[in-house]
């Protein structure tokens, strides 16, 4: 009996002392990781945050000054204008002969020039009147407008079209392996090189095949400039993205599929369930969390799209990401550039919370 | 299905449900035979969704300048006067003679190389760490990893060059270092889930035995771990060499150390000319072939790494 308490502690002891040094271990495991996350992130952003409040420039000996907020209210004042209907000397609105669409003021002359000048970043009709939106840089406004755009087109034809090639592949059929080979294909495929392989395939004459089906279809002239036209750039660029990860998303969405058991179809089956409620009630609520998972991982990938946009259009059309680079290689404004930056980490930052938000709220159901 | 009863009144009422079934059999292979058609189109569809624009980079690299030219193009390398089949091999000549493309290779192969190993040897101990050892602070750890693998790399792009410039750091270590950015939280975050899946008894037996925790690290999950190493290897070798805005960044005062992707954007080809697209798709059918190679050769673990993580939820 004595013996047995006088054990207890000791060993008790003894745990703790291994526990400790299991504690100890694993700290020291974690340093590496550590330092080098600090070292390339942590520190970096932290420079990048202080330098945003600067007008630091590269290569240049000027000195560097604080500007507080000036780089932020540069890149993100915007101005919602009304332009006024053009009057002719009788103040009757002038019509268009052509449209037949009423004449507006041009918005240059409607948007604020003073203190700072606000230009042109796009004009739209709602409820019978023309507005104009006006930034003190448009260029960036409308890259992080461009790049929202692309995000969710893309992210909507992947998945759809990703859904769909899943679906397809998951039927018992002779040769099912080499097409999932297949899929690997433009997953392997360079981003920079696919977007290459695009920008020939794109060019504006009709050596290239778009040109050529387009003007085969009686579409065009085989002349469109698919790639400087801006009514086909962001098009352009969402079937090159697409073409590029929709593989991804169906290898995901299969995996998913084959997590399914048989038995919810054969009962569904039975029950005389057709393809489509089958589909319904059985193959989407349980590829759900797959679903919501690539869904995450593409978006907030989507929304830092670079090689696409900078290879593709350079500056003819930007993203977010190609926006940031162009201000700090091109015209070496540190400061401004890092403001950029940190515009971008916030907003991937707040979709990234809500989707997680999201994601955890799915967990629960 | 249906059992002929014995009952002769019945018998009748039997025959009509086999004729019925026999009906709907009939029907259902005539559907069949339809939804087999529409089936094997779709199949052919996207086989040539996902195939075709490499194709199409593979027959424009065969062609000359002059074919390349022709209008409207042709999907296969055709001789401009009488339409034969024609193809020349000139652009992966100059390809291969490129000392920019052959450079931007071996920058590559380093630099992909070199991440790999250091992110899959750090990677390891956090993963081990988070995966089978109990400390705290665990749960925000695993949580700051998660949040790291989502990470925007262009929101230090300044900060990172910042510092390149400031301690003249070459272009070639400086890539390595910062494609940890997005290869370590990726190797971490997989391998910690390796290492949860593996059983404690080995790892108890061992510690009764005396072990150290390192030595049953190294001597026995390590071993154990060696497929999950392959895995996230290929994985974050593959996203480094994919990698293009570090590189572009990076290299702008640096051009002997491009990488394949920056060599590709920024091609000029031999003779100066404008966009030699010929060569451009010649070195991207050549950079493409060794990766299609690698990643059909380990298929199977591609596809499980890749669908590791999203699939658990």
């Amino acid at each position: 009996m004595a013996v047995a308490t006088e054990e207890k502690p000791k060993r008790r002891r003894r745990q703790s002392k291994l526990a400790k040094g299991e504690q100890r271990l694993a700290y020291w495991l974690l340093v590496p990781t550590l330092v080098v996350l600090v070292a390339i992130a942590f520190y970096p952003l932290g420079s990048v945050f202080y330098s945003s409040f600067t007008d630091d420039t590269f290569a240049s000996d000027v000195d560097t000054n604080f500007v507080g907020f000036q780089n932020y209210s540069d890149l993100l004042s915007i101005s919602f204008v009304e332009l006024d209907p053009e009057l002719d000397e009788s103040g009757q609105p002038v019509i268009d002969p052509e449209t037949g669409e009423p004449q507006y003021e041009s918005p240059v002359e409607a948007l604020p020039r003073e203190p700072r000048r606000y230009r042109n970043v796009f004009t739209f009709g709602l409820f019978g009147n023309q507005y104009v939106l006006g930034a003190t840089d448009p260029d960036f406004i409308l890259s992080i407008f461009d790049t929202l755009i692309f995000t969710v087109s893309t992210i909507a034809l992947e998945t759809i079209i990703g859904l769909g090639i899943a679906l397809v592949l998951n039927q018992p059929f002779r040769g099912r392996g080499v097409m999932r080979a297949a899929m690997l294909v433009p997953w392997a495929i360079l981003t920079a090189v696919s977007s290459r392989i695009w920008e020939w395939m794109f060019i504006d004459t009709r050596a290239g095949f778009f040109n050529v089906v387009f003007q085969n279809l009686g579409l065009s002239d085989g002349q469109t400039p698919f790639l400087a036209d801006e009514s086909f750039q962001l098009p352009a660029a969402i079937i090159i993205d697409v073409w590029k990860t929709t593989p991804f998303m169906a290898l995901l969405l299969l995996a998913g599929l084959a997590l399914i058991p048989d038995e919810l179809y054969e009962a569904a089956e039975v029950d005389g369930a057709s393809w489509w409620s089958q589909f319904k009630s059985v193959t989407l609520p349980l590829l759900k969390p797959t679903l919501a998972v690539a869904l995450v991982f593409r978006t907030l990938d989507a929304l830092r799209v670079f090689d696409l946009f900078q290879i593709v259009f350079a500056q003819r059309k930007y993203s977010m990401a190609s926006f940031a680079y162009y201000e700090l290689i091109d015209s070496q404004r540190l400061g401004y550039s890092s403001a950029a930056s940190v515009v971008i980490f916030f907003i991937i930052t707040i979709f990234a919370i809500l989707y997680i938000r999201s994601l955890g709220l799915a967990e629960d159901d | 299905m249906t059992d002929v009863p014995t009952d002769t009144v019945a018998a009748g009422t039997a025959e009509r449900i086999e004729m019925r079934e026999r009906d709907f059999a009939a029907r259902r292979r005539r559907k069949n035979l339809l939804g087999r058609i529409g089936f094997w189109a779709l199949i052919v569809l996207i086989a040539v969704f996902l195939l075709f624009p490499f194709y199409w980079a593979i027959n424009s690299s065969l062609k000359t300048e002059s074919q390349l030219r022709m209008t409207p193009a042709t999907f296969i390398p055709r001789d401009p006067a009488t339409g034969d089949i024609a193809i020349t091999f000139q652009n992966y000549d100059a390809v291969f003679q490129n000392p920019t493309f052959i450079n931007a290779i071996k920058n590559s192969a380093i630099v992909a190389v070199t991440v790999t190993v250091i992110a899959l040897v750090i990677g390891s101990f956090a993963g081990f760490a988070l995966g089978k050892l109990r400390f705290r602070g665990k749960t925000p750890s695993l949580y700051l990893i998660l949040s790291m693998t989502m990470f925007p790399q262009v929101a230090v792009l300044t900060g990172l060059y910042a510092v390149i410039l400031n301690f003249d750091i070459p272009a070639i270590p400086s890539m390595i270092l910062s494609y940890l950015l997005f290869t370590l939280p990726f190797t971490v975050w997989v391998l910690t889930s390796f290492f949860q899946q593996l059983p404690m008894d080995l790892l108890q037996s061992a510690q009764v035995d005396g072990a150290t925790p390192f030595q049953s690290f190294r001597m026995i999950l390590l071993p154990l771990t060696a497929p999950a190493l392959v895995t996230t290897g290929l994985l974050a070798f593959i996203a480094a060499v994919n990698e293009y805005l570090f590189a572009l960044t990076f290299t702008t005062i640096e051009p002997d150390a491009r990488t394949i992707p920056v060599a590709i954007a920024l091609f000029t080809g031999t003779v100066s000319r404008q966009e030699p697209f010929g060569e451009i798709m010649a070195a991207a059918v050549l950079v493409t072939v060794p990766l299609i190679a690698l990643v059909l050769i380990f298929q199977k673990r591609i596809i499980g790494g890749l669908t590791a993580g999203a699939v658990k939820g």
